[in-house]
């Protein structure tokens, strides 16, 4: 009986998470169903969804944005990461660098390309001074400009989150694979990668995570014309429009199952790699 | 074997300068008048001046400072009160605990704030209050790095050992925990503080949608300045960067204290 009562202690935590974490999310999920201002069950919000170019471009977009900045991004990670770990003086002044500019993101990240490579960049006027247009090759207003963006706030994250798992590797697997006349192609494709997987897997998932919700870069760069689905989430709520909380109910739970979706294909990959290894 | 090392150099070097030029031309443009030929010319700081001397944005300034910091502090009571019920009397309930805990992990910031938004807002009362909104959010996005953060300060003293001892001594059990027990997490309590903190700072998405034009944070302020001046507005993010900057190099100078310690 006087153990039961220390479970006071847990009402300022059960409030939060009550009030701000459980009912609003059931709230999104019953609105996404609910009819504008009215009691009821419809599937309304999602076949507009379905039939306006301007959400399908959105959804499409931020995919494409987040599958192919996360793949760019941990290509470029692992090199990062197999480099500081195989060269360790270096290697500390790098993961400093790593530390450092993985705080850089969002709006500052977006300005600072804006004075890089916009249409009065330094590197765009450079470009100009040499007689060669770079607007005519990359235009960074554009979706080739938001990946180049994303892959930026990605090879931090993906390089320090891959980083301890390079530790795994042992000196005698490379002494093994050469004694039995393995090439270093097999050291790496079929001894180390296969070795890593897990943890490049789970860093994917990480990176996708956090491009797909990305929000404040795209924003920042392009405002309401960049064709992201958070941008589309959130202009139902703030801004000119008037709010339309059921219509961007029904596109978070779009975002909600894109990410259970990733999940669950992920870990299916994983399982069929761990499979393989045992 | 010679070759691969130098290969390794290159490759640290060239994803450095892709990540360090934009940061460090930011700074430039800051200092400089003009920049409209290859070199920027006309050395000035009267752009910090003026973003420094500008009352509106040390207000901001001073909003996103506090609003980093009352939910971190909510949060981080709380937690501290959960787990001084699961490590004494419930043991059982630290897996239901960690899911609650884990949920904002896997969803993101941008669901939960569009979630309370459509809820609270415009019902009136005290639920309504913008401010008390964005407070009870940000305890949920930092929730998972809280959570995680004296989970594993805790895994890593004795605990059971520890109240036993106390409880020989003469000490009540909730005596023990919050005179030796607490105590012993404190590093790892200010640092996953320090972490949640500096990622609140930072957040635009969650302050714009909830915060709207009701709680101006610096973030908010910076994206407005884009419009007007560029030196303005990088000035601005050089002061902002180095705040950030600031609260991690506290953190790290705590852990590496506590590191020492433990050696």
């Amino acid at each position: 009986m006087k153990n039961k009562k220390c479970l006071v202690a847990l009402i300022p935590f059960l409030l939060i998470i009550v009030l701000f974490e459980i009912a609003p999310l059931i709230s999104i999920v019953v609105k996404s169903f609910s009819p504008v201002d009215e009691v009821g069950f419809t599937l309304e919000h999602f076949v507009k969804i379905l039939i306006t170019d301007l959400y399908l471009n959105s959804i499409k977009g931020s995919l494409i944005i987040a599958i192919i900045s996360s793949i760019v991004g941990i290509i470029i990670s692992f090199f990062g990461a197999k480099a500081a770990h195989s060269d360790k003086k270096i290697g500390k002044v790098f993961r400093m660098i790593l530390n450092i500019t993985s705080n850089f993101a969002g709006i500052p990240l977006a300005f600072a390309f804006i004075i890089l490579l916009g249409n009065t960049g330094v590197i765009t006027l450079f470009s100009k001074n040499l007689g060669f247009d770079l607007l005519n090759v990359f235009d960074l207003y554009s979706i080739n400009g938001l990946i180049l963006t994303y892959v930026y706030f990605q090879i931090p994250l993906a390089t320090l989150l891959l980083l301890p798992s390079f530790d795994l590797i042992k000196k005698e697997w490379k002494e093994a694979v050469e004694l039995l006349g393995g090439s270093k192609f097999v050291y790496w494709f079929k001894v180390v990668i296969p070795n890593l997987l897990p943890s490049i897997l789970g860093t994917f998932s990480v990176l996708f995570a956090n491009a797909i919700a990305a929000y404040a870069t795209g924003y920042a760069l392009l405002s309401s014309n960049a064709m992201l689905l958070s941008v589309r989430i959130s202009e139902q709520f703030v801004g000119d429009l008037v709010q339309a909380k059921e219509f961007g109910s029904a596109l978070a739970v779009v975002l909600m199952v894109i990410m259970v979706i990733a999940t669950q294909i992920l870990n299916r990959i994983q399982k069929h790699f761990k499979g393989g290894i045992e | 074997m010679k070759k691969n090392i130098l290969l390794d150099k290159v490759i640290m070097l060239f994803i450095s300068i892709y990540l360090l030029l934009p940061l460090i031309l930011t700074f430039i443009y800051s200092i400089f008048n003009e920049w409209t030929s290859i070199l920027p010319s006309g050395f000035t700081l009267k752009y910090y001046i003026q973003v420094l001397t500008d009352p509106l944005f040390i207000a901001s300034l001073l909003r996103s400072l506090i609003i980093s910091f009352i939910p971190v502090l909510v949060c981080t009571l709380a937690m501290i009160l959960v787990f001084y019920v699961t490590t004494l009397y419930f043991p059982k309930l630290e897996r239901i605990i960690e899911i609650l805990c884990t949920i904002p992990y896997s969803i993101q910031g941008i669901i939960i704030a569009v979630g309370v938004l459509s809820l609270y807002s415009g019902i009136g009362g005290m639920l309504s209050n913008r401010f008390l909104l964005l407070v009870g959010t940000y305890c949920i996005i930092i929730l998972p790095y809280v959570y995680r953060g004296l989970k594993n300060s805790l895994n890593a003293i004795h605990v059971h050992t520890l109240i036993e001892a106390g409880q020989m001594l003469g000490c009540s059990k909730p005596k023990a925990f919050f005179s030796i027990i607490l105590p012993n997490m404190l590093s790892g309590i200010v640092v996953s503080m320090m972490i949640s903190i500096s990622m609140i700072f930072a957040d635009f998405v969650i302050v714009n949608i909830i915060g709207g034009s009701y709680f101006q944070t610096a973030s908010m302020y910076l994206y407005k300045a884009m419009s007007k001046s560029g030196q303005i507005t990088s000035a601005i993010i050089v002061v902002l960067f180095m705040t950030t900057l600031l609260i991690s190099k506290i953190v790290t100078n705590i852990e590496n204290k506590t590191k020492r310690k433990e050696k």
